[in-house]
């Protein structure tokens, strides 16, 4: 009992008891807590009630997202051209031409502006699927637009080979060859010398897969910005041509013609003309195949974390309460009562930022569990594709958002503790936090800048809700207003925890110089 | 009421945070103008840049202070104990309100009138390096320019209203750290909303009465057939906010013990 | 104009607590009244109520005739010290006096003047934050007297000041009143206005229980008994009982004697031949009075703290 002999620990334990003990008996406290959950729940739900998609046509139903074998949302549209393979064997094909043909915004109203060319990502090469089937398992060998070749599998997966494309003075001889589970890619400048690309080992390849080439070439993508702020995307058609000769298929294969598929094309609103079809022509031992789409994982649409509408509302909630938590104290003279029953005064201050953190922490986790969990329901039985994500991820959505409220109130906390000002304190908590993000998304500001903004202020926490990804593979708009951090989840959190530390400490050095 | 206007000057002139926050107005706005001009670029093939719109961006940060300032203006007086010696010498409330947002909104005027005008002048400054010339297609940025004169003279009312919108706020809750957590909400939250629906009736809807989007649309020079509200109708959508604000904190004055 | 604080049939309560429950009093010119009363009787709120700060659920307060919110230049009727504490801590004193002369339209010259009768002149451009209680409460009195009114009330505001400031201030609030004005000062501490109150109006439990002069207090409570020194007690007693006297044996040689004044007492023991060796008149203090009229209003009774240990 008497607090000269007790170990430091249970001293510490004690201050936590007391504050927590001061937190719970103001009620305002309590329910600013409370409120704030409730915002982000409330917001969430029904923004997400708000919101319907349809798709038209006679059942008025969405197709289903295609899904790759790794849980996530795939476009997988390209013209495959192939036939069976059992067992072990492979593919070798030159490539000797890729050209394309891109729609580029209409210049005059009502005429396609279809100019010649091919897009970065455009491909073409050699590939092992495991059946037709939208989403089934793949790797592939390819050369593309823009960025030499590469071996791809599985949709997230990305290997770059040489760089350089393919003309008819310079064709790329590609092979793929698959020994057990084990798929290898392999590129030469003349057929003879082969450097190895790379090595795959697609999920679950049955012992029967699909052997062959094939194209695809993703829409060509335009940003403009939008009118309330925020931006339009729009990605329009573009198609690649390639020619293929020499192939070779090597193992047992089921020989006879090359059977030919367009998969992924969706129909015109007739329901049996192609919309945008890809095609096949051969001459002699040269396959000529157009393709359409592409073969990546999908990066744009409704996400987990765009139920979290109501987060920086929420937030402001949390910053208030946090800031009053200290300032409170500040304004009758509460403080010098706090530091005779704890005299050491960095660790009170330590008891209190524990508390009005863990305390966060418990709401947010609430808040976020809730909106993120029902509100993903709610928008998917609406008709709304939500961008699926594993169980994992969706975990680390929701306490990372409960981290990010906890954080901010700890950052808020010490603000308030270093200018004993509550007004002062929010609105540099809100000024730091809060505004930084609401410009980053939503403002004219350019997306560089809106980036720097994510990276350099304590914003940069919210990187924390992005569920899915940036993949370089693929060209999407990765910008703070679509939803993409410049730093990874827990690299933007960081950023934040690192603000709040160092607040806190000036806060504790501040306290332990200035008088009472 | 002579009286009331004099008092309330001569509390508000002789608070010496109020001549920092002032300055920071001054200062502040034009710093994020001249920030955010520095940030963009104009190729010579043109760009779709609201360009007035771009050099007042730092009215979007000024804003702020400038709550801060009508925040404490009266939270200052609760935190206190002060309102009662306030009130003790002059019982007529709604009147010592009326006063106090008179006194704000001159001294907010004055700041604001600055801040835009340095802010006019930064933009001036730095758009023509980074490509806003005549010759591609962007005029130098004037005053003499009639939409331009507007989205001016648009952003100086639009912070005045703002200063009376947080008064209101701050005189109906009575902490400082409440009302700027409303205040924030109402002007930076909500305007983030109509980007979080999906919907485009809520979506206009949300823009519309977003006190800061729509007040905002004053500054509009460009495209202005496509904004949800006119530049005038926009601020006065937040002159509405205000006098909402105002009349809520008024009448709680009046029913409430001091 | 006739200046009276007149406080009538006064009722509020917050949720649950009582805080006014009947309230009446006059302030008239020309006194000193004492507003007494344990903590929580409701001297503060009865105050605040006539300041037009508080509403009342029921009754009315009238200053000089009129409600206070009424008035249009308020303190030139009353003057008002209520929480010395409130002030904006970086406003300086003098700019704090300022802006309040700015509100009655007095000139500044008037700041001066008071700060100078209370004693801070050389204090005036310091900030009021860094002041003393004492100082802050000089600078509060200086408020109330800001517009010259005929009336003041001040809450407590002995609270802080030095011995020195102590004397100071009564010897102010009797000038005060010795010019006509009607002065209402409350305490908790009967001790604190008994030299200074002509009237008092003591208070428990948001009502009034005694509104008189200190003389006639002292004299409603307090029953004559006489202290008697004496080497021969049972013949004093058997003499002052047959005298109509209640005698009670407080030390070896020392009687209380009551129910007989003392000039009474001294005759019939000179007639008895009774020696005795000093004779005092043991008359109740006004705190005695004070806590037999309060006994039952006291909320915070020192028992009810044991108790709740």
């Amino acid at each position: 009992m008497s607090a000269g002999t007790a170990p430091s620990r249970g001293g510490f334990r004690r201050l936590l008891r007391a504050e927590w003990t001061k937190f719970r008996t103001v009620r305002g406290w309590v329910l600013g807590l409370a409120i704030a959950p409730l915002v982000i729940v409330t917001l969430g739900l029904v923004a997400a009630s708000g919101s319907h998609t349809s798709c038209g046509g006679p059942t008025d139903v969405c197709p289903a997202t295609p899904v790759g074998p790794g849980g996530e949302a795939v476009d997988d549209r390209f013209y495959f051209v192939h036939r069976s393979l059992t067992g072990d064997g492979g593919i070798t094909a030159r490539v000797s031409s890729m050209t394309g043909h891109i729609r580029k915004p209409d210049v005059t109203q009502g005429a396609r502006n279809v100019v010649d060319g091919v897009v970065p990502w455009a491909k073409a090469g050699v590939m092992v699927k495991d059946g037709t089937r939208q989403g089934s398992a793949y790797a592939a060998t390819m050369v593309t637009g823009g960025h030499g070749v590469r071996m791809q599998y599985d949709f997230t997966q990305d290997i770059a080979g040489r760089p350089g494309g393919v003309s008819n003075g310079s064709p790329r001889w590609l092979r793929l060859t698959r020994a057990g589970d084990e798929l290898t890619g392999y590129e030469s400048a003349d057929g003879r010398h082969w450097t190895v690309v790379g090595t795959a080992r697609p999920a679950g390849l049955p012992d029967t897969v699909q052997v062959g080439f094939f194209v695809a070439s993703p829409g060509d993508l335009t940003v403009q910005q939008a009118d309330f702020g925020g931006s339009i995307q729009q990605s329009r058609f573009t198609e690649a041509i390639a020619d293929f000769d020499q192939v070779a298929v090597e193992g047992e294969t089921s020989g006879g013609a090359w059977e030919r598929d367009d998969i992924g094309v969706t129909m015109e609103p007739d329901g049996s003309t192609p919309h945008h079809p890809g095609g096949f022509a051969q001459s002699g031992d040269t396959y000529t195949v157009t393709g359409v789409g592409d073969i990546a994982p999908l990066g744009d649409g409704q996400r987990i974390e765009s139920t979290l509408s109501g987060l920086p509302a929420g937030l402001v909630g949390v910053i208030v309460v946090a800031v009053m938590f200290v300032t409170a104290e500040y304004r009758r003279g509460l403080i010098r009562t706090s530091l005779l029953a704890g005299p050491r005064r960095g660790r009170v201050l330590a008891a209190k930022a524990t508390v009005i953190g863990t305390v966060t922490f418990v709401a947010g986790s609430a808040a976020a569990g809730i909106t993120v969990v029902v509100g993903t329901r709610i928008l998917r039985s609406n008709g709304n594709p939500v961008l699926p994500v594993n169980t994992f991820t969706e975990l680390r959505v929701i306490a990372g958002v409960a981290a990010l409220a906890a954080v901010s109130a700890v950052l808020a906390f010490a603000l308030g503790a270093l200018f004993r000002n509550s007004a002062a304190a929010v609105t540099a908590a809100v000024a730091v936090i809060i505004v930084p993000h609401v410009l980053a998304t939503t403002s004219v500001l350019p997306v560089g800048a809106a980036q720097w903004l994510l990276r350099l202020t304590p914003a940069a926490g919210f990187a924390v809700q992005q569920s899915i990804p940036e993949y370089p593979h693929v060209i999407s708009y990765y910008a703070p207003s679509a939803g993409y951090y410049p730093l990874a989840p827990w690299a933007g959190l960081s950023v934040l925890c690192a603000y709040a530390a160092l607040a806190l400490g000036l806060a504790v050095v501040r306290i332990r110089r200035r008088d009472a | 009421m002579k009286r009331h206007l004099s008092a309330e000057w001569t509390k508000l002139r002789t608070l010496p945070g109020i001549g920092w926050l002032l300055l920071a107005v001054v200062t502040l706005t034009p710093a994020a103008s001249a920030a955010a001009a520095a940030v963009v670029s104009c190729p010579p093939a043109g760009c779709a840049y609201d360009v007035p719109k771009l050099a007042l961006m730092g009215v979007q940060v000024g804003q702020a202070i400038v709550a801060v300032l009508a925040v404490l203006v009266i939270t200052g007086e609760y935190g206190t104990g002060l309102v009662r010696t306030t009130f003790t010498a002059m019982p007529r409330r709604v009147a010592v309100l009326t006063a106090k947002a008179a006194v704000l909104t001159g001294v907010t005027l004055f700041a604001a009138t600055g801040a835009v005008l340095a802010s006019v002048l930064a933009g001036r400054l730095i758009l023509p390096g980074n490509g806003f010339v005549p010759e591609h297609g962007q005029p130098l940025l004037s005053l003499a320019d009639g939409p331009t004169f507007r989205a001016a003279a648009g952003s100086v009312l639009y912070l005045a209203l703002i200063a009376l919108l947080s008064l209101g706020v701050a005189v109906a809750v009575r902490d400082a750290a409440i009302a700027m957590g409303i205040v924030f909400g109402l002007l930076y939250v909500l305007s983030a909303v109509p980007l979080m629906v999906s919907d485009p009736g809520w979506q206009k809807l949300l823009w519309q009465i977003s006190p800061m989007n729509a007040g905002l649309a004053v500054q509009a020079t460009t495209r202005l057939s496509d904004l949800p509200l006119s530049p005038w109708a926009g601020l006065a959508v937040l002159a509405a906010w205000a006098a909402a604000a105002l009349l809520c904190g008024g009448l709680l004055l009046r029913a409430r013990d001091a | 104009m006739h200046a009276t604080i007149e406080v009538h049939g006064l009722r509020k309560r917050f949720g649950q607590t009582v805080a006014l429950d009947g309230m009446s009093f006059t302030v008239s010119p020309g006194h000193v009244t004492g507003f007494v009363g344990p903590n929580g009787a409701g001297k503060s709120t009865t105050m605040r109520v006539i300041l037009g700060l508080d509403a009342a659920d029921e009754g009315t307060a009238l200053v000089g005739g009129r409600p206070y919110r009424s008035l249009r230049t308020p303190l030139t009727h009353v003057g008002a010290l209520l929480d010395a504490a409130a002030l904006q801590p970086s406003r300086t004193a003098r700019n704090h006096l300022l802006w309040l002369a700015h509100s009655q339209g007095l000139p500044a010259k008037r700041v001066d003047e008071v700060l100078e009768q209370v004693g801070l002149r050389s204090a005036a451009r310091r900030r009021a934050g860094g002041f003393s209680l004492g100082m802050r409460q000089r600078l509060g009195i200086a408020a109330a007297l800001l517009g010259d009114p005929p009336m003041l009330m001040l809450d407590e505001p002995v609270n802080g000041l030095d011995p020195e400031g102590i004397v100071w201030i009564r010897g102010l609030l009797r000038s005060l009143a010795a010019q006509g004005r009607a002065v209402l000062v409350s305490s908790h501490l009967m001790s604190e206005v008994e030299d200074t109150a002509d009237r008092l109006v003591v208070v428990g439990r948001g009502r009034v229980v005694a509104d008189t002069t200190v003389a006639e207090l002292i004299a409603a409570v307090s029953r004559d008994r006489v202290r008697l020194r004496t080497t021969a007690r049972e013949h004093a007693t058997t003499v002052l009982s047959r005298a109509g006297a209640t005698v009670a044996g407080a030390d070896r040689d020392v009687i209380t004697v009551s129910g007989l004044a003392a000039e009474r007492v001294v005759a019939a023991l000179t007639a008895g031949a009774v020696p005795f060796s000093e004779v005092a008149a043991d008359r109740a203090t006004l705190e005695e009075a004070y806590m037999e009229l309060t006994r039952n209003a006291v909320e915070f009774r020192a028992a009810d703290a044991e108790a709740g240990r």
